[in-house]
């Protein structure tokens, strides 16, 4: 087996197929043009290499040694798609099956809020949309979102209206079913009108775990003036998948981003959630969850680059880590000059519960002005022990003891989940994760 | 001594003192009484020189100089003396090191060489011993892990030891218990003398009970709406403040 | 108390103190580097030849290597290694025996440095004495109570000298802790260093005094690269102490320092660093570029290494004193003061390595920018798997003192094992407007306000001093402040 193609590398790899499927995908000139420009942009970056400070504990060459392929397979059945339904959730559910949208004709009120796919983008709304796609997540601040961009088979468009508050939240089930090893693409653009409010929710999911399937999701989000916007990320269901999600948020004057990250499932997991404050008296909340076990990897890579004065922003992550697992919270404050009065905060607890676990966290701060005051804490250990006996010694099984304080470890993070059918959803979850 | 005349002064774009006016004489005792908002913690910050305050009319002087004019340490060394109603706390630095070179620091604008280590020393106790403050000063922080009434003593002993020709006490009374209220006011009559003029700022009249004022001044919407003596600091625990009200109401009305 | 207070009085002119430079007859190797420089080196000090091989494969490696440009959080322009003098010497050093030989020239220079390089005990005692070994450019010129040392068995002299003399212990220990492969700098300095200090403590033996090592850039045009070496055997302990100083030039030279420690059961090791190299002017101009690698090993069981550094001095600093804690029940600290003031940028912490079990490490670090200077914290925590019961807490505090600075922290934790407690805390903040305030009120101006201030909010780090060190340190931070406050 000498053959040339053999020594090209990943990277290079994924480069050529583009290059060929270039003409055959969609989008306007200008949607075209950007996509020949990120694609222009990976091929500078390629993939991350060894070396790579941002992706130092999440190597990304194990997820290209099989050969992937852009190219997926029909998406599976209806009936498969509602196994991932939320109990007791009454949302407006749109799919996207191996990055291709799919609209349901019902749920949605077009006076306060809007969804289309590329396809079925109106004319009249093609050019704010243009006015706002890879405007935030830019194609040379990181290979995926540059292959994302040049890659993508369609885009999922949502649009609330200014002043609309939303009734019923918004499901996003983002589904990866493949029979072979490929590589998906999805995009979503969401767009939240000034004082404006809304919830949506955007599931994670994979059909078959037995494929090497690499999803690379991007997400843009801006939250307009006044505006607020809960967003809750759920992977679970998505065993075998090995995803690499990038979600980027722009926040304009006095609006209010609260979004969370519960990891459970997917064999290798990278998440990158950069949200960018860029107006005064905004309000941020990033928090995080992730419970691991066998060999799952999982990276939180979250950064919040406070540009104007009077913000605040938030993060708590935690952790629990079991068998062979690995976690990894990397965490940045970026303070810049103008940004007087930041108030910042972060907080990453993580419970180490198996020798063969590991934790790498690296939380950071970067301040350029004065005025402000921000702070991380951070901490990795076991199950108090003393608590363990308090619990035991009143006749608590050592077994549900540690349950029950795991639970109430992980509580700080699910106590903040405001819709109720997904809060109890993920609280059935965390126990029946702990307990086996 | 101390003459303030149609001060004006805020914050931001607010007008807190309008229009006040003072004279203060060497030993004499001035207590200024109101309710809360009338203005009397701003006319502690004005007059100690604290800058998020902005003076846009009148005039102050202090032995015959500009106040106003000064930098918060240079009012310190020409003898005014804030004791501060929230004393903050500066970790890692000692109680000791900090009166040493605020002391070193008032002597060398006199022209005066630093003291001694041992006169030093000695005069730590002696104050220390007046306002029975016990915690080790050496060893610990500037107000740092210091209970309520630990720090408002603390602020009296400073006062003891910079030995300030004016001493303002902003609500120096408040979160007191009866017994530190009473060694609080006895360290300052100790340190009543001819040359020494103090302010005290208070809400009630029992702080005035231990130090007893020759004047009793009633402060309301930024200025001074009632002047007397002491008996009027007993009128006005009777009364309240509503009687005050009423009585300005009247006047505006008539 | 009076000491503190004396050296408030002092703070006085604004001026970095030590920016002179002394005129003496100086030796120097040809500008720039190639193998025939290393052999110029080593043929200047008569090594033996394993010493010239070991630069010489060290040189062939760096050569390899390209400088660590895309971590630190610096900027600098690219240095040119050919334009820098690898080696000067004063002309007059010989082999010397009593402080008579030493050129007079010298001997003020170090007077008006405040180091006293005359054997005079103390009324306190021989317990607070200092043994110091002085360098200047690439050589040590002085030695002290190098007898009276001896009489323990305690080995301290120069690098040079150790070589010749105690060849078994340099070729056991030189680059066990630090190989010339790990960086980019080290390779650089085991190739060309030129001298340093030695120091051996023999089991059992309690050193009576602080030993200490003064560097001194002299000479324009050269860099410094020195190594000293640290051997606490079984059951010993040492104080050891550093400072350094170089004259105000407009040029930037470059110091390159390895520092090895190596503690063998049971025994302690304390290593206390001012560092006062020349920072540059106002406007950026001129400087140190201080590149140091630094790390010690707890080797044996109970061992402990203790690192305490102000740093206030240098245009750049990139240095990382660590521990490896490689013993049972070993111990590592890493206590430091960063100040950068004007253009100043400093990339500085520590890495804690633990691989023994029941390790224990503590980090604090006190960060102070001011002016237009980046300073930023950077430090590894690693608990290896099979670390049991290993143990960190870290501190990292930001203290900013203008709006035109950066205060940056870049934590790593990797951790491996599951009976491990690791906790990392940091805060940034400004100065306190209320405390200053306070403080002028009690009379005391802006200026000396902010110096106590500062020194309150470092004194966790500074009581890790020795007495005349934390002196020295208190005056520096007060100092390296002037003018930061508008």
């Amino acid at each position: 087996m000498t053959n040339i193609a053999e020594k090209i590398s990943p990277g290079d790899k994924l480069i050529a197929e583009l290059e060929l499927n270039q003409d055959s995908l969609t989008g306007s000139d200008v949607i075209r043009s950007t996509r020949r420009n990120a694609l222009k942009s990976f091929s500078k970056q390629g993939l991350p290499a060894r070396k790579s400070e941002e992706y130092k504990y999440s190597p990304v060459n194990r997820l290209f040694q099989k050969e992937l392929s852009f190219v997926t397979a029909s998406p599976v059945s209806d009936e498969k798609e509602n196994s991932f339904a939320l109990a007791g959730l009454d949302a407006s559910v749109i799919r996207i099956l191996n990055g291709v949208v799919h609209i349901p004709v019902s749920g949605f009120d077009s006076a306060t809020c809007a969804a289309w796919s590329l396809k079925s983008l109106p004319k009249e709304e093609l050019s704010f949309f243009e006015n706002h796609f890879a405007h935030y997540a830019l194609p040379d601040t990181d290979p995926f979102i540059a292959l994302n961009t040049a890659a993508f088979q369609d885009v999922l468009i949502i649009k609330i209206a200014d002043g609309a508050a939303l009734a019923k939240p918004i499901l996003i089930q983002n589904i990866t079913d493949s029979t072979h090893a490929s590589f998906t693409q999805p995009r979503i653009f969401i767009h939240v009108g000034k004082n404006a409010s809304v919830e949506i929710i955007e599931q994670f999911a994979s059909t078959k775990k037995e494929y090497a399937t690499v999803c690379n999701a991007v997400s843009e989000i801006v939250v307009e003036s006044g505006a607020k916007a809960l967003f809750y990320k759920l992977q679970n269901d998505c065993a075998g998948l090995q995803l690499i999600s990038t979600t980027q948020v722009y926040q304009h004057h006095d609006s209010h981003f609260d979004t969370h990250t519960v990891t459970f499932s997917g064999s290798w997991t990278r998440n990158n959630l950069n949200i960018v404050p860029d107006g005064e008296h905004c309000e941020t909340h990033l928090n995080g969850l992730f419970i691991l076990n066998e060999e799952q990897h999982t990276d939180n890579h979250t950064l919040v680059d406070h540009r104007k004065p009077n913000c605040e922003s938030n993060q708590l992550y935690r952790g629990i880590l079991k068998n062979k697992s690995t976690g990894v919270f990397n965490g940045k404050i970026y303070v810049r000059p103008d940004a007087q009065k930041t108030n910042a905060y972060q907080s990453s607890k993580n419970m180490l519960l198996s020798d063969d676990a590991s934790m790498y966290t690296k939380p950071q701060l970067e301040i350029y002005a004065d005025d402000v005051k921000c702070s991380h804490g951070s901490s990795t250990g076991q199950i108090d022990e003393e608590a363990l006996f308090y619990l035991r010694a009143r006749g608590i099984s050592a077994d549900s003891a540690r349950i029950l304080l795991m639970q109430a470890f992980a509580k700080d993070v699910v106590n903040t989940i405001r819709i109720e059918p997904l809060r109890k959803e993920i609280e059935l979850l965390i126990e029946k994760r702990l307990a086996n | 001594m101390l003459s303030i005349k149609n001060l004006k002064a805020g914050i931001e774009d607010k007008e807190i003192l309008k229009g006040f006016n003072l004279e203060v004489k060497a030993g004499e005792v001035h207590a200024i009484m109101g309710p809360n908002g009338s203005g009397k913690s701003t006319l502690a910050s004005v007059l100690a020189g604290r800058e998020d305050y902005a003076v846009t009319d009148g005039s102050v002087q202090f032995l015959k100089k500009d106040l106003l004019e000064m930098s918060p340490e240079d009012r310190a060394r020409e003898g005014l003396f804030l004791a501060f109603q929230y004393p903050v706390e500066i970790p890692g630095v000692s109680n000791i090191n900090f009166l040493k070179t605020a002391l070193a620091e008032i002597r060398q604008y006199k022209g005066l060489p630093p003291m001694e280590a041992k006169d030093f020393l000695k005069r730590v106790k002696e104050k220390q011993a007046l306002v029975e403050l016990q915690v080790s000063l050496a060893n610990r922080s500037v107000n740092e892990g210091f209970s309520g009434g630990e720090k408002k003593r603390n602020e009296i002993f400073q006062m003891a030891m910079l030995e300030p020709v004016l001493a303002i006490l902003d609500e120096t009374d408040s979160g007191l218990d009866i017994d530190a209220l009473r060694i609080v006011a006895n360290g300052v009559n100790k340190l009543r003398a001819p040359e020494r003029a103090f302010i005290v700022i208070t809400h009630y009249q029992r702080l005035l009970e231990y130090i007893v004022p020759d004047f009793v001044h009633v402060m309301y919407n930024g200025r001074i709406v009632k002047s007397g003596t002491k008996e009027l600091a007993l009128e006005l625990e009777e009364k309240g403040y509503d009687w005050i009200k009423k009585e300005l109401g009247e006047t505006i009305e008539a | 108390m009076a000491k503190e207070n004396q050296i408030l009085e002092e703070i006085t002119g604004g001026e970095y103190k030590y920016g002179f430079s002394t005129d003496i007859e100086t030796e120097t190797a040809a500008i720039g580097l190639s193998e025939d420089t290393i052999r110029f080196i080593s043929n200047k000090k008569q090594e033996p030849s394993w010493m010239l091989e070991a630069r010489l494969k060290a040189y062939r490696y760096w050569l390899t290597l390209e400088e660590p440009k895309h971590w630190p959080h610096l900027s600098y322009p690219t240095i040119n290694y050919q334009d820098i003098i690898y080696y000067a010497a004063p002309k007059k050093q010989q082999q010397l025996s009593s402080l008579n030989e030493v050129d007079p020239e010298l001997l003020r220079t170090f007077e008006k440095l405040g180091i006293s390089l005359e054997e005079q005990k103390r009324l306190s005692g021989v317990q607070s004495t200092i043994a110091i070994d002085a360098v200047i450019d690439s050589v040590s010129v002085k030695t002290t109570f190098k007898e009276t040392l001896a009489e323990k068995g305690i080995i301290f002299c120069s690098f040079s000298e150790a070589v010749q003399e105690h060849p078994e212990l340099v070729k056991q220990y030189m680059g066990s802790m630090v190989p010339y492969t790990d960086n980019f700098f080290a390779a650089l300095n085991a190739a060309v260093f030129s001298d340093g200090s030695f120091c051996y403590i023999p089991k059992g033996v309690r050193c009576p005094m602080e030993l200490s090592t003064y560097f001194r850039i002299n000479t324009s045009g050269t860099g410094q690269f020195e190594r000293t070496l640290i051997i606490a055997d079984e059951g010993s302990y040492v104080s050891y102490l550093e400072g350094c100083t170089a004259p105000m030039r407009d040029e930037n030279q470059l110091h390159a320092a390895v520092v090895e420690i190596v503690a063998q059961k049971n025994a302690e090791v304390k290593y206390s660093t001012v560092q006062n190299w020349y920072p540059g002017d106002k406007n950026g101009k001129g400087g140190i570029y201080n590149f140091v690698t630094k790390r010690g090993i707890c080797a044996g069981d109970n061992s402990k290494i203790s690192w305490t550094q102000v740093e206030t001095g240098s245009a750049i600093t990139w240095k990382y004193p660590s521990v490896i804690l490689k013993g049972n029940n070993s111990v590592g600290e890493f206590y430091s003061v960063a100040v950068t003031n004007n253009k100043q940028q400093a990339d500085t912490g520590t890495k804690m390595t633990h691989l023994g079990k029941n390790t224990r490490s503590t980090i604090v670090s006190k960060g102070i920018s001011a002016g237009f200077s980046n300073n930023s914290y950077r430090g590894l925590v690693r608990i290896a798997k099979g670390a049991s019961n290993a143990r960190n807490h870290s501190q990292c505090d930001s203290l900013l003192m203008s709006d035109t600075c950066g205060a940056h922290t870049f934590p790593y934790i990797e951790i491996k094992d599951k009976s491990a407690i690791v906790e990392h805390e940091a805060t940034t903040s400004k100065i306190g407007e209320d405390q200053l305030f306070y403080c002028r009120q009690r009379g005391i101006d802006a200026e000396k306000a902010v110096a106590l201030i500062v020194n309150g909010y470092c004194k966790e780090v500074l009581n890790q001093l020795p007495m005349e060190f934390a002196v020295e340190a208190q005056k520096l931070l007060a100092v390296s402040l002037e003018g930061s406050v508008g």
